[in-house]
């Protein structure tokens, strides 16, 4: 029996290594996290230049939001286990992500679903006053996923 | 279900019925009240009163503030009259904002920005005292704090206020405009921004040479952005319209969003201003002397 349980740790450990691994190294993983983030962010500042009236270019919201829409999508995966800044890496991912995964994922989650309802009210021809309402909303669920999740920058 | 279902409208007609019946004039439509609500998001009272993390009932207070000279428990201020503030008057309220003592003379620590607050306007203090009253009461018991020694002695306050507390109304600084003025008004005293934005001495005080220079070591040990408008380390490269954008969303100019305590603040304080207030603020921050560092 005990010999049945240890292979099973074994068997599991080794799937999450592997599913480390089919990711890529951590230091790459954290590379393109920052990359994927860093479009998520540019995308937004793009639409804050819109919602600010600095610029005219209100039919671009869409696409915007769109990929942030379709990013937001990746998020979740980009956090594979080791990841974190506690392994040692330059990386403000606290490990409380890993600690506390379905609340991360939800705080994840939280973006797909208003970055999709900002994708509606921009392709449905809304106003910057709408769409800045919505866009407020994005960056609560920016927020709501940094703040804890994420360290202070150094 | 029964045969007897009533029609939406007839419904509609109760509730409003209702609603019209169960504010009998004090609370929304008093506009001492409603410029109470007002002062209360710019004091940003909600979100250090009232223990977020845990989903403690609004003001009741219990949120842990870990500093450098120990752990505050923020007290309840909602109006239950044995664990909140419900048994004090208006003037102990003001005595509280304006000189940090309790009812019973007692000195507060400043983890209570006191020393913000007392250039509070006679009006918004009034105002602010209205509103609290029509806060729903909450019976929960104040946590004592838990402070390093020698802070635990309280009566040593006495000292550090005769040192560090300069007492009054602010005045208006008849050189500058109404804008810049109503900033200054908003940062320094209602907003408390230099809480956690200027660095502190060795006894807690703010450093006066240091204004809004950033905080290495702020609330729960973080650092605190530099918010002069020094071009390297503050927020010199930002617009009005930057930091007007910030304080109602959240975004950053580059598109990134505030992390930390500011989420709050946003959400709970700025987010709740008018325009012209935000604009103020930016006016007054990005006329305040820049600063290096932290």
């Amino acid at each position: 029996m005990r010999t049945v349980k240890v292979l099973l740790a074994m068997g599991v450990c080794a799937g999450l290594a592997q599913q480390a691994l089919a990711a890529g190294e951590p230091e790459n993983v954290i590379k393109y996290r920052q990359s994927v983030m860093g479009a998520l962010g540019g995308h937004a500042g793009a639409i804050a230049g819109v919602v600010k009236g600095e610029v005219g270019f209100t039919d671009h919201v869409a696409a915007h939001a769109r990929a942030i829409s379709e990013t937001s999508k990746l998020v979740v995966e980009v956090f594979p286990e080791g990841t974190s800044d506690a392994a040692g890496f330059d990386t403000r991912a606290l490990p409380k992500i890993w600690e506390d995964w379905s609340g991360f994922k939800e705080a994840a989650e939280k973006l797909e679903a208003e970055s999709a309802k900002l994708v509606e009210i921009a392709e449905n021809g809304g106003d910057t006053r709408a769409i800045g309402a919505q866009f407020v909303a994005v960056g609560k669920a920016c927020g709501g996923c940094h703040k804890p999740f994420r360290a202070e920058k150094k | 279900m029964s045969g007897r279902v009533r029609s939406p409208r007839w419904r509609a007609a109760t509730v409003a019925v209702i609603v019209a019946w169960s504010s009998p004039g004090s609370a929304a439509s008093d506009p001492s009240v409603e410029r109470g609500a007002y002062v209360f998001h710019a004091a940003g009272c909600l979100a250090c009163h009232t223990d977020l993390k845990n989903k403690g009932a609004p003001l009741a207070g219990g949120r842990a503030l870990a500093t450098p000279y120990g752990t505050f428990y923020t007290p309840n201020i909602t109006p239950d009259p044995e664990h909140g503030i419900g048994a004090w008057s208006e003037d102990d309220f003001l005595r509280a904002l304006r000189r940090g003592l309790g009812p019973e003379g007692q000195p507060y620590y400043p983890a209570f920005p006191y020393t913000a607050y007392t250039g509070m306007s006679d009006a918004d203090a009034r105002a602010l005292w209205a509103y609290l009253k029509t806060r729903a009461p909450a019976p929960r018991r104040n946590t004592p704090h838990a402070l390093d020694f020698p802070y635990s002695i309280r009566p040593l306050m006495v000292a550090w206020k005769a040192i560090f507390l300069d007492a009054g109304v602010r005045v208006a600084d008849a050189g500058r405009d109404e804008a810049w003025n109503r900033g200054a008004y908003l940062v320094n005293h209602l907003g408390h921004c230099g809480e956690c934005h200027t660095p502190r001495n060795a006894l807690g005080a703010l450093k006066p040479g240091r204004h809004l220079a950033g905080n290495p070591s702020g609330p729960d040990g973080k650092k605190v952005p530099n918010i002069t408008p020094h071009e390297r380390d503050g927020i010199g490269d930002w617009s009005e319209s930057d930091i007007t954008f910030f304080l109602k969303t959240g975004f950053l100019p580059d598109g990134d969003v505030a992390g930390g305590l500011m989420t709050d603040v946003i959400e709970y304080s700025t987010s709740h201003l008018s325009d012209d207030d935000r604009a103020a603020i930016a006016v007054y921050l990005l006329n305040v002397e820049p600063h290096a560092g932290p």
